[in-house]
C-alpha cells in the first residue's frame, strides 16, 4: 500500500522524496526507466525524512529485526534498525556472508538469482521487516519473505514500481511504498 | 593525543545521536512474545563465539592509538585510557578462520549489526569525531560501507556518496581502477555527486592492505575535493594499509590483529 493512501495524504515529504529521485533513461538496458535514487542519498533533508517516515511507522510495532537487501537496502535499513532498536540483518547475493549461511533462490527476466542469510541471524517469533530500495515484480522480496519465513511483519520500499500497485500483500505480507516512479517528464 | 583526549572525555558524558528505544536496558512489557534485542543478540553472539575454533587466539585487541601518522603512536595504557564502548564494540565482531579462502581470518562485522547497543555505539563513536569537522560528504564503499557511512551521515548532517563496483551506477560516473592481489578492479562514483571544495569522511567496515581505500581517495580528489579522513572499524595493521594511505589520515576503533 502506498503512503499516501496510508495516514500521509498530501504530506509535502513524500513529494520532495519523489523529486529527489533521479530516473535515468535505458539503464541497464534500452527500455528500461530506471528509477537513482542515489541523488535522494544527496540530499539530507529528504534522505533522513525517507528514513523518519518508515520510522515512525514502525517504531511502536515491536520489530525486532530489519532486514536489508544488498545492496541499495544497505542504505536505508541500517538508519531504520538504529532509531527503533533492532538488528539489521544483511540480505546478501551467493557467497558473500562468511560462516554458515541459509540461501533462498529466484527467478529473474533470464536465468535466476539467489539471496542468503546468516543462520542464527534471526530466532523464531522475532518481528521483522524487510526493506529494499524499490520493488518491481516483487521476486526479491518475495526470497527475502520465504528466507525469513514466518517472522516478517511487514516489506518496505522507498518505490513501487505499477507491477503492485494495487497490491497490498506480496506473498501474504503486507508492502508499505513510499512513491510511485517518477516519469523522465517530471525531470526537474 | 586525539584520540586518547576523546575517549577520556566520552567515559564521563557519552552522548547517543540516537533516542535510546524503551526496549535495550529493560525487557519489554508487551503481551506479544517476543525476546528483547540484547538478550537474543547475546545469546546468539554465545552460540557464534561458541562456533570459534578453540586453537586459535583472539583476534581482536583493545583499541591502539589512530590518530594521524604526524602523531607519535602509543600503545593504550590499559583499558582505563579506553572508551568502555570499544571492548564491547570488539568483542561483537566474529572471526571466520580460512573465508574467503584458505589462511584469511575473516573479519566478520554482521554479528556487530545484531548487537543494537554495539552498533549504535560504533556510529555514535564516528559521529563524535566528525559531527564539528565541517564534513559535507560520507562516502562508503560498496558494500559494507553502505551499512555504516549512511547513518553516519545522517547524523552529521553531510550527503551520502556510494562508491561501487562497475556498472551498477546508472548515468555518467568516473572511474578508478586499483590493484588486488591477482588482477585489478574498478572503483566508480556518480558526476556531479560532489564538488570541488567539498570535504568528505570515506568510510568502511575494514581497512587491510589500502587499495580501495587509495582509490576511493583518488576518486574524489580528482574532481576536487578534499578527503578529511579515511574511517574503518576495523584495522589489520601487519598489512600496512595505513602507510599506503600516505598524508590521509586513518581513524579506526579495533585492532584485527
Amino acid at each position: 500500500m502506498f503512503a499516501a493512501e496510508n495516514g500521509l495524504k498530501g504530506d509535502p515529504r513524500l513529494q520532495a522524496i519523489s523529486q529527489a529521485i533521479r530516473v535515468v533513461p535505458h539503464f541497464p538496458k534500452p527500455g528500461i526507466m530506471f528509477q537513482d535514487i542515489t541523488t535522494l542519498l544527496l540530499d539530507h533533508k529528504a534522505f533522513k525524512d525517507t528514513v523518519d517516515i518508515f520510522v515512525d511507522r514502525y517504531r511502536d510495532m515491536g520489530i525486532s529485526v530489519v532486514a536489508g537487501v544488498e545492496a541499495r537496502g544497505f542504505m536505508f535499513g541500517p538508519s531504520i534498525a538504529l532509531a527503533i532498536g533492532a538488528k539489521f540483518v544483511p540480505l546478501r547475493k551467493p557467497r558473500k556472508l562468511p560462516g554458515e549461511v541459509i540461501s533462498e533462490a529466484y527467478v529473474l527476466e533470464y536465468g535466476t538469482d539467489c539471496l542468503e542469510m546468516h543462520v542464527g541471524a534471526v530466532q523464531t517469533g522475532e518481528r521483522a521487516l524487510v526493506i529494499d530500495d524499490l520493488v518491481a515484480t516483487g521476486g526479491t522480496l518475495s526470497a527475502a519473505i520465504r528466507l525469513l519465513g514466518a517472522e516478517v511483519i511487514e516489506c518496505a520500499c522507498v518505490i513501487g514500481l505499477p507491477e503492485v500497485k494495487g497490491q497490498c500483500r506480496l506473498n501474504g505480507k503486507p508492502l508499505y511504498i513510499l512513491v510511485e516512479p517518477r516519469e523522465i517528464d517530471n525531470c526537474c | 593525543m586525539e584520540i586518547m583526549h576523546k575517549a577520556s572525555s566520552s567515559l564521563s558524558c557519552k552522548i547517543s545521536f540516537f533516542p535510546s528505544p524503551d526496549n535495550i536496558d529493560s525487557p519489554r512489557t508487551l503481551a506479544t512474545p517476543f525476546r528483547h534485542s540484547s538478550a537474543s543478540s547475546n545469546s546468539q553472539l554465545l552460540q557464534l563465539q561458541l562456533n570459534r575454533s578453540k586453537n586459535h587466539r583472539p583476534a581482536l585487541s583493545p583499541l591502539r592509538c589512530t590518530a594521524s601518522d604526524s602523531v607519535k603512536r602509543q600503545e593504550m595504557a590499559g583499558k582505563d585510557g579506553q572508551d568502555p564502548r570499544i571492548q564491547k564494540i570488539s568483542s561483537a565482531i566474529r572471526v571466520i578462520p580460512d573465508f574467503p579462502k584458505p589462511g584469511i581470518m575473516f573479519q566478520d562485522i554482521t554479528t556487530l549489526l545484531l548487537d543494537t547497543k554495539a552498533f549504535r555505539d560504533t556510529i555514535d563513536l564516528f559521529v563524535e569525531r566528525y559531527k564539528d569537522k565541517n564534513i559535507s560528504v560520507v562516502a562508503g564503499i560498496e558494500a559494507r560501507g553502505f551499512i555504516f557511512g549512511p547513518p553516519i551521515a545522517l547524523a552529521i548532517g553531510a550527503k551520502f556518496v556510494p562508491m561501487r563496483k562497475p556498472n551498477k551506477l546508472p548515468g555518467e560516473v568516473i572511474s578508478e581502477e586499483y590493484s588486488l592481489e591477482y588482477g585489478t578492479d574498478k572503483m566508480e562514483m556518480h558526476v556531479g555527486a560532489v564538488e570541488a571544495g567539498e570535504r568528505a569522511l570515506i568510510i568502511d567496515d575494514l581497512i587491510a592492505t589500502g587499495g580501495t581505500l587509495c582509490a576511493a581517495i583518488r576518486l574524489l580528489e580528482r574532481v576536487g575535493v578534499h578527503v578529511v579522513e579515511c574511517a574503518c572499524v576495523i584495522e589489520l595493521p601487519e598489512l600496512k594499509g595505513r602507510d599506503r594511505l600516505g598524508d590521509k589520515p586513518l581513524f579506526v576503533l579495533v585492532d584485527g590483529a
